[in-house]
């Protein structure tokens, strides 16, 4: 999985009913814009290094200089 | 089967600074039962909700203290490449409930018990399947005419 920064990541609920849980991509720590990312979950800002699994995936945005 | 094509969540790591109030908000944000701590591109310890159950609410601890102190090492791993039978193993040896992926020296992801026992019943269904299959739709050969 490949990310650049300000990318969302999209993860699955994992039961019937969970919701998707998102995070912005705030560095890229891996190699050739690979994981783990640096990332901020939701709305309270906490960050995390995230190490992406099945059941995520990548919202790419465009970036305007 | 390897290890890694087991890993169906992804994994969340924390560095060791940071404090026990922030991980609980990662864990609760990211949906996650379980956090690796990592200095660097190091695996250093893990926590689990279990963890800050017993090390944190039980004993009174406070939640701005930093995450290493209440996490749990050396972490018990397992290579990503290797053999699922490897992690069933290492799981019954320790008694673990969650296994660190690693590849090489880089954290991959948290193996749980939970996925192993899903990708059991889901394994025991296929091969019933085909059996349950046989007993209720018996296929009988026609009875062979007798011979006069």
């Amino acid at each position: 999985m490949r990310a650049s920064v300000g990318d969302r990541i999209v993860i699955h609920g994992h039961r019937t009913g969970e919701p998707n849980r998102d995070c912005e991509v705030l560095e890229i720590r891996g190699p050739d814009g690979g994981p783990p990312f640096l990332v901020r979950w939701g709305d309270n800002g906490h960050e995390a290094l995230f190490f992406p699994g099945s059941d995520a995936f990548v919202e790419h945005y465009e970036h305007t200089k | 089967m390897r290890t890694v094509e087991m890993l169906h969540r992804s994994g969340v790591g924390v560095a060791p600074s940071r404090t026990i109030r922030e991980v609980a908000g990662v864990m609760e944000q990211a949906g996650i039962g379980s956090v690796a701590v990592v200095d660097g591109d190091r695996l250093i310890g893990i926590v689990t909700d279990r963890d800050l159950v017993r090390r944190v609410l039980a004993c009174g601890l406070r939640a701005d203290a930093r995450i290493d102190s209440v996490m749990t090492t050396p972490v018990i791993t397992v290579g990503a490449d290797e053999a699922l039978e490897a992690a069933f193993g290492l799981f019954a040896t320790h008694g673990l409930r969650r296994l660190a992926v690693m590849r090489g020296d880089s954290f991959v992801g948290m193996l749980t018990i939970d996925d192993l026992l899903v990708s059991v019943v889901q394994q025991l269904g296929s091969l019933a399947r085909p059996i349950t299959a046989e007993i209720l739709f018996a296929q009988r050969d026609p009875a062979v005419p007798a011979v006069v």
